[in-house]
């Protein structure tokens, strides 16, 4: 499951921000490799809510959750974990 | 050239792909209608809310980045009518605005009764950044996706500019002009955090400091602002969960003595140096600044795509081009 996770977000990475997969490691803070701009972030934000069900709250919107792939996943698995349900159904949403 | 056959956008935008029916993949994934508008009318009432319980007796509620174009002139009307603000209007003069935008911005704050701060640009600072723009790209890719390096340079400074000051003055709301489609609509509405403004400041303020130097400093926060995590404000893009009707909105800034710029491109109706600005950005990139912000509208049928196309494909006015080239001359060789 949390291969998926990451997959999806990379995938979204990429094609979002248009950026190659050899362009950024699973740590590379991305707002400082400016792969992200400030309204990217909120891009992000929706994007993790809406493929996910998961919610995010403002003060959820910190480098420390969003700023690598690596924290975005275990971000998500965090807020997936709160809401068992969810947690069922992740990742399932758009890639049906 | 080709174009998605439902939005604007054409094959020479970075990583575009259309379907086998020619529809662009942001439009594959736009989202359906009801559910937007519910969560447009819960934004509406969670803002109400907001503003209710921050109410400043005694100063401002709502610091208001004010371009003096047609989005943020109604954006000040909405909030000071609708919404019974007391907002302070920011505007950054970049030194380039049409006077027409100067003589709207008067009337609008004068109709509505709202103070009104402006912080004009040194011509200098506009010269290293246009300079510096033509040479190489002064943002990352994808914000220049957005935007043309010079309007995201000023759109850049007046965000920071506009922090700063509500931190200052401890305005509990920053509220902006986006338009629907410019901003998620979760991004709509949000409570500051340091730790992010910082590291999304650090993406503004270094490009635009190893052009300038020290001299873009006071656009932006410093420590000390950093320290007053209380103080740290709401984001706001009203316009983006308000009902967007461009014939309403010009019957209701006319009311308050707005009148289009003559002199401004298709795109603007404030600054001049949006059409310098574009074409430097047409040439280096091979697709109009404009792209991403029209395809937006289009999706979400403000305005339709023959519309949409001819903002696109509107011709340049050399005359003015030629004037605003030499007024951004090198002032020293
Ligand atoms: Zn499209």
């Amino acid at each position: 499951m949390v291969s998926e996770v990451k997959h999806l977000v990379r995938r979204f990475i990429c094609e979002n921000f248009i950026v190659r997969e050899e362009d950024f490691t699973d740590d590379d803070s991305m707002l400082e490799k400016q792969i992200i701009d400030s309204t990217g972030v909120l891009e992000l934000v929706a994007f993790l809510q809406e493929q996910f069900g998961i919610p995010i709250a403002d003060e959820d919107i910190t480098p420390d959750n969003l700023d690598s792939v690596e924290r975005i996943c275990a971000f998500v698995q965090r807020k997936s974990n709160a809401i068992p349900s969810t947690a069922m159904a992740m990742a399932s949403r758009r890639t049906l | 050239m080709k174009r998605c056959r439902q939005c604007t956008l054409p094959e020479t935008y970075p990583g575009i792909t259309f379907d086998t029916q020619g529809v662009c993949q942001f439009c594959r994934t736009y989202g359906e209608g009801e559910s937007i508008r519910q969560r447009r009318a819960t934004l509406r009432e969670r803002f109400a809310q907001l503003l209710a319980t921050e109410r400043r007796p005694n100063g401002y509620d709502c610091l208001v980045a004010y371009s003096g174009g047609k989005d943020s002139s109604y954006l000040l009307a909405l909030l000071a009518r609708e919404y019974g603000a007391r907002p302070l209007a920011l505007t950054l003069d970049n030194g380039f605005l049409s006077p027409q935008a100067l003589v709207n911005m008067d009337r609008v704050t004068q109709s509505l009764g709202v103070d009104h701060l402006i912080i004009k640009v040194p011509v200098e600072i506009m010269r290293q950044i246009y300079a510096r723009s033509q040479r190489q790209p002064l943002f990352a890719a994808k914000t220049l996706q957005r935007g043309s390096a010079i309007c995201m340079a000023c759109i850049g400074l007046v965000k920071f500019l506009a922090l700063r000051c509500a931190i200052e003055r401890q305005i509990p709301f920053v509220a902006f002009g986006w338009s629907p489609g410019q901003v998620p609509l979760s991004g709509t509405l949000i409570k500051s955090q340091p730790a992010m403004i910082r590291a999304m400041q650090r993406a503004t303020f270094e490009p635009l400091y190893a052009v300038v130097g020290e001299a873009v400093r006071p656009y932006f926060l410093e420590e000390r602002h950093f320290r007053a995590a209380d103080r740290f404000p709401y984001l706001v893009g009203p316009l983006a969960f308000s009902p967007y009707r461009e014939d309403r909105i010009m019957a209701s800034i006319e009311s308050l003595g707005w009148k289009r710029p003559t002199d401004t491109d298709a795109n603007s109706s404030n600054c001049l140096l949006n059409s310098l600005a574009n074409r430097v950005h047409k040439r280096q990139f091979h697709f109009h600044p404009y792209e991403f912000e029209i395809a937006g509208l289009v999706r979400e049928g403000i305005l339709s795509r023959e519309e949409g196309l001819a903002r696109l494909t509107a011709g340049e006015d050399a005359q003015l081009i030629h004037r605003l080239e030499e007024r951004l001359r090198p002032s020293t060789d």
